[in-house]
């Protein structure tokens, strides 16, 4: 009778336990999915401002059609980018090509002081700015999510209910290094 | 400490500050009852019951109010608004909140708002004229971090309510030594000294326990690995140490709010106490501490 007691209370605490972990993955899981969202929205946002700068510097120098065949490709491909690392990719030959629309954009004094192309430029570095804020909370959010994807016991709930690991989204080579931090 | 425990344990400390008010107020309309009378009594309890709910939905204006903060539009600083809207996608924060300016010359920072909807920034002109944008932005990554972990709605709670008792025992404590003179004191004053002698203390002892020190440290740790940097912050905290000016409209409520203590020593009545205000770590511990946590030394003041 005792040792009935004992197994039914162990398989309720093991249940529990299951249970509370498996909250847990999910809550994580959202948390991913909403950094991603945010991502998305940044993207989104310097998505639409490109064609209006392509437009602005071809007014100038309509000639470098490379120049402008490389950010509007690159442009696609972000737009394009089924999974996280792929949009990081894309979004990191964006950024090259982008620079090279701007260094172009230099050589012409009069397309600089126009009022309309240099709000143009400040909404893009905010944008940038802002995909680099989102990109650090998702990707603090996908490695709290995959460290308890892979490590025991939230493994083997996360293995026996298909939770899979997420992918980061890529960083710069110039990004600063991640900093330690203890709490408390 | 994770950030749900930091957000459980906030929400136990507000139902604690909650709770001890009202029990506050239902013991000294209790004891007022057999000296000043049960309509009085009745009247006390009503108020103090009516101010906790209305504190509850204005919390956050009132501590406006208190601190002379007037709301910022982004048209009038894109600047700062883009680091705030930075700062908050990178903690994750559904929304963006909006700032406060204080028209102060003294650099310090505050968050305050106990509903969701109605949490705000505050910053004073000095720390917008003084610091760069890195630094500018750790400030404001300390700020979110209260905002994120709950800290807010707690902190601004504890200034409306435990400032009240505050406030009540100041008023109680002239009421009673300056009211009249000699033998010829009345129940009204000597009801007036117990409260006032009974209630500083233990306001300070409630808002102690509510507000815990370590509570300053997450927040920089916070900061820190919001922005991934945990120097600015520390940059941030040694210019706010090397500057000596204070800061004109903050007192013993709202001290516990600002980003480092506002004032060196808190005035008033009842200043003798303002030892046990005192709820802010010395800046130095807390630029050690991330100096520590991010492995840097930054140059002796």
């Amino acid at each position: 009778m005792l040792w009935v007691l004992i197994l039914v209370g162990v398989a309720a605490a093991l249940l529990l336990a299951a249970v509370w972990l498996f909250n847990r993955l999910v809550r994580l899981r959202n948390e991913v999915d909403t950094g991603w969202a945010n991502i998305d929205v940044q993207l989104k946002r310097r998505n639409d401002l490109i064609p209006n700068l392509v437009e602005a510097v071809k007014g100038y120098a309509a000639h470098e059609r490379g120049v402008f065949e490389a950010v509007t490709e690159a442009r696609a491909a972000v737009a394009r980018a089924a999974s996280p690392g792929a949009a990081g990719a894309a979004d990191a030959m964006l950024g090259q090509a982008l620079g090279r629309l701007l260094a172009v954009a230099e050589a012409y004094p009069e397309l600089q002081a126009s009022q309309n192309f240099s709000e143009l430029q400040s909404e893009l570095t905010d944008t940038e700015d802002k995909i680099a804020a989102a990109r650090r909370y998702y990707n603090a959010t996908v490695l709290a999510y995959n460290t308890a994807v892979q490590t025991f016991p939230s493994l083997v709930v996360a293995r026996s209910f298909g939770f899979r690991e997420r992918e980061f989204f890529a960083a710069d080579a110039d990004e600063r290094g991640v900093v330690p931090v203890a709490f408390g | 400490m994770t950030l749900q425990q930091q957000i459980r344990a906030n929400r136990f400390r507000t139902a604690y500050v909650v709770v001890a008010f009202v029990g506050l107020i239902v013991v000294v309309a209790a004891a007022s009852a057999s000296f000043l009378g049960r309509p009085a009594a009745v009247f006390l309890l009503a108020g103090g019951l009516a101010y906790a709910v209305f504190a509850w939905w204005n919390a956050g204006r009132m501590v406006g109010a208190l601190t002379h903060a007037r709301p910022l539009e982004k048209r009038d600083d894109p600047e700062l608004y883009r680091l705030i809207e930075n700062v908050s996608i990178a903690a994750g924060l559904p929304a963006t909140p909006p700032l406060y300016l204080v028209d102060d010359p003294a650099p310090n920072a505050f968050a305050a708002g106990a509903r969701p909807s109605s949490v705000y920034v505050g910053v004073t002109s000095g720390l917008r004229r003084l610091m760069p944008a890195r630094e500018l932005e750790a400030v404001l990554a300390h700020e979110i971090s209260h905002i994120r972990n709950r800290d807010v709605r707690l902190m601004t709670l504890a200034a409306v309510l435990v400032g009240a008792v505050a406030m009540i025992s100041d008023i109680a404590f002239r009421m009673a030594f300056w009211g009249g003179r000699g033998r010829d004191r009345n129940p009204v004053q000597i009801v007036s000294a117990v409260v006032a002698l009974l209630l500083a203390p233990l306001a300070a002892v409630l808002l102690q326990l509510a507000l815990s020190r370590r509570r300053e440290f997450l927040a920089d740790a916070s900061a820190a690995a919001i922005l991934n940097d945990a120097e600015a912050m520390a940059l941030a905290l040694r210019r706010l140490q090397l500057d000596t000016s204070e800061i004109a409209y903050a007192d013993r409520a709202t001290a516990h709010l600002f980003i480092e203590s506002p004032t060196r020593a808190i005035r008033g009545p009842g200043g003798f106490l303002a030892g046990l205000f005192q709820t802010h770590p010395p800046l130095a511990e807390r630029i050690e501490a991330l100096e520590q946590a991010g492995g840097f030394r930054l140059p002796p003041a």
